[in-house]
C-alpha cells in the first residue's frame, strides 16, 4: 500500500507544473501506470482523490492509462503480450524477445485552465 | 478553456532526485550499496547477521540501515558483529524511500565504509519502485515459499540483478522447484543473477560473500581514473 505516497508525489509534480505554467488551477493529470508499475489502480484513485480534498486542486481529475507488459522479438520485430512473461515469439517462434513496455509509472500530460 | 500540457517525466521524479545525490555521495566514497528486498521471513536479516559474522574478521568495513514498519528489533540484532546498524523506522509505511535513507545517513558517517547494506521492509511489491541510490537491488527467494514468485511478483525480479535462492538447504522437505523459481525468474529478467545460500548448512554464503566482493572490485575499478 504505497498508493498514498504515489499520490502525494503526482500531485506535489502537477503543482508544480502549474505553478511554472503562470499559476494556473490543475483539472486534470494523466499517468501511466505499467502492469508490473506495483501500482494497485483503484487504491491509487482513492488515495488521490484524499490528497488533493480541500486543497487548491479539489475536483482535478485523474486520468490513468493502463499499460500492458510488452515485448519485442528480437529476431523479427514482432511486438506482442506475453502469456506469463513467455518470450517465446507467436510470428517466428524465437527464444529471445526483450521487454520494452510495462513497467512504467510516469506523469503524462496535465490540463490547465 | 484547458490548455492540455504534454509532461513526460516519473512520478518518484523527486525520490529519483534524492537516490542520485546518495548514489554520488557513495560513489565519491567507493561504497558498494546492496538493497535487500523480500517477502517476510525470507530472512534478510539472518544472511545480514552471517553476512556480519562472516566480514568482521576481515579489513571489510560495513554498515546497515534496516527498515521495519515497528520495533528496533533488526538492528539490535545486527549490532552485535560491531559494525554500525541503524534502523528506520517507517511508522507504517511499506517500503524505504531515498529521502529516508538520506534522513537515516545524517546520522550514519558513511567516511572509510567498504559496503552499505540497506535491508528493505518485507515486502515484494512497494520497494520495488523506489530507487534508493544503490548499485543492485538483491531479491532474496526462500525455498520455504513458493516457487511461483517470480511471475506473481515480477516488478521486483525484473529489477533485481542478484536473486539469492535462500534456505537452499530445506529444499528436500519442500515442493519448491529451483529450476521453475530460476526459469521463471529469468523470464522476466534473462540479466538476473542467481545464487543459492543458507545460513544454517551447506553450501552456506559463500557464494554471496565472493559476489560482494566482485561487485565491490568492479565498482572500485570503474571509479579509478583511466591509465595514461
Amino acid at each position: 500500500m504505497h498508493e498514498l505516497s504515489i499520490a502525494q508525489s503526482i500531485v506535489d509534480s502537477a503543482r508544480e507544473h502549474a505553478t511554472l505554467n503562470g499559476g494556473r488551477r490543475v483539472v486534470r493529470i494523466g499517468v501511466r501506470v505499467g502492469e508490473i508499475s506495483g501500482v494497485a489502480v483503484e487504491a491509487l484513485e482513492f488515495c488521490f482523490g484524499m490528497t488533493v480534498q480541500d486543497t487548491d486542486m479539489d475536483g482535478a481529475a485523474l486520468e490513468l492509462e493502463r499499460i500492458p507488459v510488452r515485448f519485442r522479438c528480437s529476431r523479427c520485430a514482432h511486438e506482442f503480450h506475453p502469456v506469463e512473461f513467455l518470450g517465446q515469439c507467436p510470428t517466428c517462434g524465437s527464444d529471445g524477445a526483450t521487454m520494452i513496455a510495462g513497467d512504467e509509472l510516469g506523469l503524462s500530460f496535465l490540463e490547465l485552465e | 478553456m484547458a490548455e492540455r500540457v504534454e509532461v513526460r517525466q516519473s512520478v518518484l521524479k523527486e525520490n529519483d532526485r534524492i537516490a542520485g545525490e546518495l548514489r554520488e555521495a557513495l560513489a565519491a566514497r567507493q561504497i558498494l550499496c546492496l538493497n535487500l528486498i523480500s517477502s517476510p521471513g525470507a530472512g534478510k536479516t539472518s544472511i545480514l547477521e552471517s553476512t556480519l559474522d562472516a566480514l568482521r574478521g576481515t579489513s571489510r568495513r560495513v554498515a546497515v540501515l534496516t527498515g521495519d514498519i515497528q520495533t528496533e528489533r533488526d538492528a539490535d540484532r545486527l549490532r552485535r558483529f560491531g559494525f554500525p546498524a541503524l534502523q528506520i523506522t517507517t511508522g507504517g509505511t511499506c517500503h524505504l524511500d531515498a529521502s529516508m535513507v538520506r534522513r537515516a545517513l545524517e546520522e550514519m558517517p558513511l567516511d572509510g565504509l567498504d559496503v552499505l547494506f540497506i535491508e528493505n521492509v518485507g515486502n515484494l511489491v512497494c520497494p520495488a519502485s523506489y530507487d534508493l541510490g544503490e548499485d543492485a537491488k538483491v531479491v532474496v527467494l526462500s525455498v520455504a515459499e513458493g516457487d511461483d514468485k517470480p511471475l506473481k511478483y515480477p516488478g521486483i525480479f525484473r529489477r533485481a540483478r542478484l536473486m539469492l535462492l535462500h534456505k537452499i538447504d530445506l529444499l528436500p522437505y519442500t515442493r519448491f522447484s529451483r529450476e521453475a523459481a530460476v526459469a521463471d525468474a529469468r523470464r522476466v529478467n534473462p540479466e538476473i543473477e542467481v545464487l543459492e545460500t543458507s545460513c544454517l548448512a551447506e553450501p552456506g554464503l559463500g557464494a554471496w560473500l565472493r559476489w560482494i566482493e566482485g561487485r565491490l572490485e568492479e565498482k572500485r575499478q570503474a571509479g579509478r581514473p583511466a591509465r595514461v
